[in-house]
């Protein structure tokens, strides 16, 4: 964490607000509240925020065009915090930059995780030589992969997969999206290449295949590399 | 206008016999001065035998006595006298007149009787038709189709049918055909004549000033009301009785409709108010349990200077509180959901192992004080599912089991793949269902033992509802080493990953 990272809300819901507030103070993050899509597009401007954390039902704006609105500029993490469940509309807002996405009622453990997650990544994205996950180190320049000091062999899809999920360390990345990056355009319907591919990798790279830690399963959306 | 018919052939006939009978004397005139005046006498008696078969009695008389007249008259010596010589002639003229008349009398009562008797098997006929018509007809409305259509055929008249609301009125706008409005003197009378279970109207003891007859219809239980026609003259005795057997059969039609929709009606009526009843019960308990434990929880910690320990374990009972609340709400989601129709699987390829990871680490702390055995395969194939909807189901299928399994017992999850079909069959050490459950437990707000265990009783009803959605199907068995065993079998295909791509971009 930077000396103190800023972290602005947006949402009408006064006690989300106020709940986020309490919870993301206690944890050392200065935070900034909008209550509509406007002030949150004018507050993220003026304050540059480390994060931001997003509602899609606004009073004033759908929350997904804000979303694309930010993303015009703004390069940082944006996590979207909604009542909204559905898989379209997950998978919408991820399309349109957030970096993740939780639904309510959440956990504010799991909230500060993804927060964590996403500012970290964020700090780390200088493209490091070799990135590190416990036991397991990936050195992106010798497409070397060792885990406990083991070599381990991995195909190349294999590899690329694993890359791009540990480059986006702590986002859910979807299906669509993974397909696209690893097999091609082409390719953006064969799910069951990617279910196939994780079962594979995951026997490679985790203490127990069936409790996955790094390679994390996103119900009906995607995948997220966990730490 | 039947009858204005059978008078003018009535009087045909009359003119017929008289014109048949004087044309043979007629004919016969060569014969009148020769001695075989006798002859005529025979050829006069045939010819009235033959009119007697399809003439009435009234024609046949009159032939016949115009035959005896012009026999005598004409043929007779001395002609053109009424006046007999012969002692013999007086005879034959009185044998002659006496056989006309027997002859012709008989013949045609004889033809009376074979024309009652078709008339009665036409009859006969025509009930049973009516009968196997209202028989199959369902519904009121197709019920009084028939039966308007059947007195149309039988007895050349229309007819209106008044039924009562089913709280034994009859109303003016209630079930009234549309053709016909009936004036307030008519429905009158039709009020009339269903309080009192009497015929009223027109050629009727209580005439009311008005053309039409009502006559009303009784059931054994119910009147379903009355039917109003408009008849040119009254029934004959005949007529009556077949009439009334009419109306005895279409009454007995319409009741049977009745008992059936009032029947239904009640059941509907308990059947929602039921409904009614559980749902804002359980919906008004499940939801004040946990908010009590919130407010009393928060309330404490907010109030008192409690230890840390003290305040963790609240702050735990309040986020299970609050989790509790949270399936409640999901649940009447998806209910809802699945009520409306909007449920539909979008399916895609899916790792079960995944799906049974994922499952069972959202109920970890539930399946805490029991051992979860899941069982797939390493060969399992990926499978194709909407991914969201499975998991509801095993979630709801699991917490279902840790509700009535004993503590500390095996639940065993497994899932099995065979010809194009996936088998997943959850079961558990609890007391399994009786034979009356086992029929109930997929029915919304259904619940074995109502106050045991929380819930809605929607949970089972969530899962049929989406497996269906996925075209499987949920069944639920007792398995013999004790237990209940609920089994899915959800219709998937193999996934086409024989020429499985590796990446060329490297």
């Amino acid at each position: 964490m930077n000396e103190e990272d800023t972290i602005l809300i947006i949402d009408d819901e006064k006690q989300i607000r106020r709940l986020l507030e309490i919870t993301l103070s206690a944890s050392g993050y200065k935070v900034i509240q909008s209550i509509n899509g406007r002030d949150g597009l004018i507050d993220a401007a003026t304050h540059r925020p480390s994060l931001i954390i997003l509602d899609l039902g606004l009073p004033d704006t759908d929350g997904q065009k804000i979303l694309k609105k930010l993303r015009e500029w703004y390069q940082k993490p944006v996590i979207i915090l909604s009542v909204r469940d559905s898989e379209e509309d997950i998978i919408k807002a991820l399309d349109n930059g957030a970096n993740d996405y939780l639904t309510k009622p959440f956990r504010t453990g799991e909230l500060l995780a993804r927060i964590r997650a996403a500012l970290r990544s964020e700090n780390e994205m200088a493209d490091s030589a070799v990135i590190t996950f416990g036991s397991l180190t990936i050195d992106c320049t010798s497409h070397v992969v060792r885990k406990n000091n083991e070599m381990l062999k991995l195909t190349a899809t294999e590899f690329s997969l694993l890359l791009l999920l540990a480059k986006n360390r702590g986002r859910v990345l979807t299906h669509q999206y993974i397909l696209k990056e690893v097999w091609g355009y082409k390719y953006i319907e064969q799910t069951q290449y990617l279910r196939v591919f994780v079962a594979q990798l995951r026997k490679k790279i985790e203490d127990n295949p069936s409790k996955p830690s790094l390679l994390i399963t996103e119900s009906g959306i995607g995948y997220r590399f966990g730490e | 206008m039947e009858l204005n018919r059978n008078k003018k052939q009535k009087i045909n006939h009359f003119l017929l016999a008289a014109l048949i009978t004087g044309g043979t004397a007629l004919l016969c005139a060569p014969l009148a001065n020769t001695q075989n005046y006798h002859v005529v006498s025979f050829i006069l008696l045939f010819v009235v035998s033959i009119l007697a078969t399809f003439m009435g009695t009234g024609p046949v008389l009159l032939a016949s006595t115009l035959s005896a007249i012009f026999w005598n008259f004409f043929f007779i010596p001395p002609h053109y006298t009424f006046h007999i010589e012969k002692t013999e002639d007086i005879l034959i003229f009185g044998l002659f007149f006496i056989i006309a008349l027997v002859n012709g009398v008989l013949t045609t009562r004889v033809r009376k009787q074979e024309k009652l008797v078709r008339d009665r098997e036409k009859r006969t006929n025509a009930l049973f038709q009516l009968t196997k018509e209202l028989s199959k007809a369902s519904g009121i409305n197709e019920v009084l189709k028939v039966a308007i259509n059947e007195i149309r055929n039988h007895f050349h008249i229309d007819s209106l049918f008044i039924l009562q609301d089913g709280e034994n009125t009859l109303r003016n706008s209630g079930r009234l055909q549309k053709e016909k409005q009936l004036t307030p003197e008519e429905y009158n009378a039709a009020k009339w004549a269903f309080k009192n279970a009497r015929k009223a109207g027109a050629l009727s003891p209580h005439p009311m000033g008005i053309d039409f007859t009502i006559y009303p219809l009784q059931g054994n239980r119910v009147s379903p009301g009355v039917v109003i026609v408009k008849l040119e003259n009254e029934f004959t005795t005949d007529q009556q009785s077949y009439w009334d057997t009419f109306l005895v059969q279409i009454s007995n039609a319409l009741e049977r409709e009745f008992l059936g929709e009032m029947a239904q009606r009640v059941r509907f009526l308990d059947e929602s108010d039921r409904l009614y009843k559980t749902l804002f019960n359980s919906i008004s308990h499940e939801l004040r349990i946990p908010v009590a434990t919130i407010m009393g929880a928060s309330d404490s910690m907010l109030n008192s200077s409690n230890s840390s320990v003290m305040q963790s374990a609240l702050s735990n009972e309040i986020f299970t509180a609050s989790l509790r609340l949270n399936r409640l709400i999901e649940n009447l989601l998806n209910i809802s959901r699945l009520e409306s129709g909007h449920i539909s699987a979008r399916l895609d390829w899916y790792d079960m192992n995944d799906l049974v990871n994922k499952v069972a680490d959202d109920l970890k702390n539930e399946l805490k004080s029991f051992t979860l055995k899941i069982d797939v395969p390493e060969e399992m194939p990926l499978v194709k599912i909407d991914f969201g909807l499975m998991e509801q189901v095993l979630y709801n299928l699991l917490i279902n089991s840790t509700q009535y399994a004993p503590p500390a017992s095996d639940i065993l999850l497994s899932i099995s793949y065979s010809s194009q079909t996936m088998l997943i069959e959850v079961s558990d050490n609890g007391p399994g269902f009786s034979e009356k459950e086992i029929s109930l437990v997929f029915k919304k707000f259904f619940r074995v033992n109502e106050n045991k265990t929380g819930g809605l009783g929607l949970g089972l009803s969530i899962a049929k509802g989406f497996v269906e959605a996925h075209s499987g199907t949920i069944s639920i068995e007792n398995r013999d080493e004790g237990g209940a065993k609920f089994s899915i079998r959800i219709p998937t295909e193999e996934p086409d990953i024989k020429n499985l791509q590796e990446t060329g971009n490297e």
